[in-house]
Formats: C-alpha cells, sequence, structure tokens
C-alpha cells in the first residue's frame, strides 16, 4: 500500500514548487497567473493571498474549470503549509494542466515573509445597502467592494481635481483616502472645488475636507494632511498608499511626486488642467511611460500658469 | 485601477476640450532617455529635488525643451490642479 509519503514523492516529481517570494514577483509583474487556494472556505476567510480563488481539495476537479479554461493556464496552488497543495497539484497535472507550480512552504510562509494577507471580513446591512448599486454590476459585486474598502489612495492637493476624485472615491467605499494640501480654503476655491463649501473658508483644504469625506461616507478613514508634499516627506507618505492621485497644482510637486512614485513603485494617477482644457493619465512603473518621458522639460517659468 | 477591471490609462493621454466638447487619445511610449525609467537612468534618488527646481523638473534634457511633450501629438504641458 502506499504510503501518504509515496504519494508526496510521486507529486514533487510533476509539480515544480516555488517560494512566496518568486511568486509575488511574478505578481507585481502582472503575469497572467492564477493562484488557487485549495484549503477549506474558513480557512480561506480568516486570510489569503489577494485574488487568490477558493477551490477547496474536495471540489478541485469539478471547480478548476472556472478559474482555469485551458489546459495551459499558468496556475499556482498553496495550502496552509504546501502539503494538501502538492498532492492537489498532481491531480491537476493528471488532469492535463500543463503549468503548475506548488507555493513552497504554502499560505503559512507567505504570512511569515511579511507578504500582504488578505482578510475579507462581511459587508454589515448598511453597507450592503449603501453599495447596492454596485453588487448590479459583475464587474464589481461583493468581492470587489470588499476589495475598494481594503484599498489606500492617496490624493495630493484637495482643490480642483482633488475635490471630485475625492468625493467619489469616498462614495464609493475606497476605506483610506489621505487627503494632502498645505493651502487653506478661499471664497474663490468655491467656483470649483466642491469638496469645501462656505462656512469653511479659512480653514485648512485638509481638514475641511476631511469632514466632508466622512459625512459622505463613514467607512472611509481620512487622513488629513494639512502640509505641502516636498522632497523630505514624500517618500514617507506614500509608503502606506496603494496608489497616488496628483491633483497638484506645480510643476515641481508634479515631477516630485512623478519620481517619487517611481522610486517607490506606486501607480500615478495623473489629471492636470489649464482653462477650458483638461489631461488625465496613469504612469504605472515599469508598465507604461512616466511623466518626464511624456515632459522630459517643464515650460519656460511664466509661460503657462501654475 | 483598485478593482482591476477594465482598461485603464497607462499608455495613454486622455484630453479633453470643453469649449469643443472633444476628447482625444494620444498613445504614449516609455521613453528610452528618460532620466528616471529608461535604460541609463540618472535619477536613482530623489537628491535632484534639493539642488533647485529648475534642475529638478530638467534633468537631462531629451528630446522636447520648453515644456512640449516627447511624444508627438500630445499637447502642451499643463499644471493646474
Amino acid at each position: 500500500m502506499k504510503t501518504l509519503k509515496d504519494m508526496l514523492a510521486e507529486a514533487r516529481q510533476v509539480v515544480p514548487e516555488q517560494g512566496p517570494a518568486d511568486l509575488k514577483r511574478r505578481l507585481d509583474a502582472g503575469e497572467p497567473v492564477v493562484v488557487v487556494d485549495v484549503r477549506d472556505p474558513d480557512e480561506y476567510r480568516d486570510g489569503h493571498i489577494e485574488d487568490a480563488a477558493n477551490i477547496s481539495r474536495g471540489f478541485l476537479e469539478f471547480r478548476i474549470g472556472t478559474v482555469a479554461p485551458e489546459p495551459s493556464t499558468p496556475l499556482v496552488l498553496y495550502c496552509q503549509t504546501g502539503l494538501r497543495s502538492m498532492l492537489a497539484g498532481k491531480a491537476l497535472k493528471d488532469l492535463g494542466y500543463q503549468n503548475v507550480i506548488n507555493l513552497q512552504g504554502g499560505f503559512q510562509k507567505w504570512a511569515q515573509s511579511g507578504l500582504p494577507v488578505a482578510k475579507d471580513k462581511p459587508l454589515n446591512t448598511e453597507q450592503i445597502q449603501r453599495y447596492s448599486r454596485h453588487f448590479l454590476l459583475s464587474q464589481v459585486g461583493e468581492k470587489g467592494q470588499r476589495k475598494l474598502l481594503r484599498s489606500k489612495v492617496l490624493l495630493i492637493g484637495a482643490g480642483g481635481l482633488g475635490s471630485p476624485t475625492a468625493l467619489y472615491l469616498a462614495a464609493a467605499g475606497v476605506g483610506t483616502i489621505g487627503l494632502m494640501d498645505g493651502d487653506v480654503v478661499d471664497v474663490s476655491n468655491l467656483q470649483r472645488q466642491i469638496l469645501h463649501n462656505t462656512p469653511n473658508v479659512g480653514r485648512p483644504k485638509a481638514e475641511s475636507g476631511a469632514e466632508m469625506l466622512r459625512a459622505l461616507n463613514p467607512d472611509v478613514n481620512v487622513i488629513p494632511l494639512a502640509t505641502r508634499i516636498d522632497v523630505d516627506n514624500v517618500m514617507d507618505v506614500l509608503k502606506d498608499y496603494d496608489l497616488v492621485v496628483d491633483g497638484s497644482d506645480n510643476f515641481d510637486t508634479r515631477y516630485l511626486l512623478n519620481d517619487a512614485c517611481y522610486l517607490a513603485g506606486k501607480p500615478n494617477i495623473h489629471g492636470s488642467i489649464f482653462q477650458f482644457e483638461g489631461m488625465a493619465s496613469v504612469f504605472a512603473p515599469n508598465h507604461g511611460p512616466c511623466y518626464r518621458c511624456l515632459y522630459p522639460t517643464p515650460p519656460p517659468p511664466g509661460l503657462v500658469p501654475s | 485601477m483598485l478593482l482591476g477591471i477594465g482598461e485603464t490609462l497607462v499608455g495613454r493621454l486622455l484630453t479633453y476640450d470643453a469649449l469643443g466638447m472633444r476628447f482625444r487619445e494620444v498613445r504614449l511610449r516609455r521613453d528610452p532617455k528618460c532620466p528616471l525609467c529608461g535604460e541609463h537612468p540618472t535619477i536613482r534618488d530623489l537628491s535632484i529635488h534639493r539642488e533647485g527646481a529648475a534642475e529638478a523638473c530638467a534633468a537631462e534634457p531629451a528630446g522636447g525643451g520648453n515644456g512640449q511633450p516627447a511624444a508627438a501629438g500630445a499637447p502642451a504641458a499643463k499644471a493646474g490642479g
């Protein structure tokens, strides 16, 4: 009779292994790898690798087709320590899947390496009502809403561009919004900076903005940063966020933010306007151009107002 | 970007002309000569931003000058936000 040891040894012959750092690198590079968590649903709920599909070991052969329609789909399987998933990997190779890798050390090693872990807190009744329009969209659903609630976005500038951005991100349920602006609300701002209001004229924009956002959606953790971004604080501020929205109003800040976001590996959502024209792009480190690729030099002083 | 659905504006510049009520799209490419993200980067930290604004913005000018974009067809730089 075969022992468990025999079965694992047989599986190891055909299923290669990869460590958590390698998998993280592949995911960060945007590789189209499908990660499958073969543990039971309660283990998955307590903590899993973000975007991993949960197909427990018992249902593997029946449901793998829903996440991996092609035999060539690159798959990485994991369980708690790497043993269940090793046997699962062998089962998938037997089924005909060509590209199956086991995560060495499993979720335990991933978490111990300090890599990010996703936990699903069920939505409460108020949240289900508040975000009901998101649940109607198949591309969002409850899973997407939880993803939004886990997201952290930093807004540089709570002015003309930062205002609508902040309002819509908060309304959508982005869980953490950093609002960085060193200015105070001026009455001339209110013609377009709809995050603020008349009673708040004279208050720091970061505080005025935070108050509005919290009233709009109490789910959001708004972090007001009533200070200008500069070379001394930028890297420290950026590190806690997933992405950055550049709604600043001068070239020095735009170039500083561009460089800092690239060096920190954070996507930079760029927006800028002048009179009746606007433009938007996304500068994603190593996926596309940066601001300097587009504008190697700023305009001469005085030609374009800040 | 947060949900990982749809197509993002990576590699594209979306421009809007409010008077003409027109949207336009310009394809953007990484510049191999970019001092930050190109093949031979000269900017590896933020020290350039301490030396003075003029130097910081205009690191190793390549392609266009005077705020004109390196990407053909792209509009002039705007600072407003």
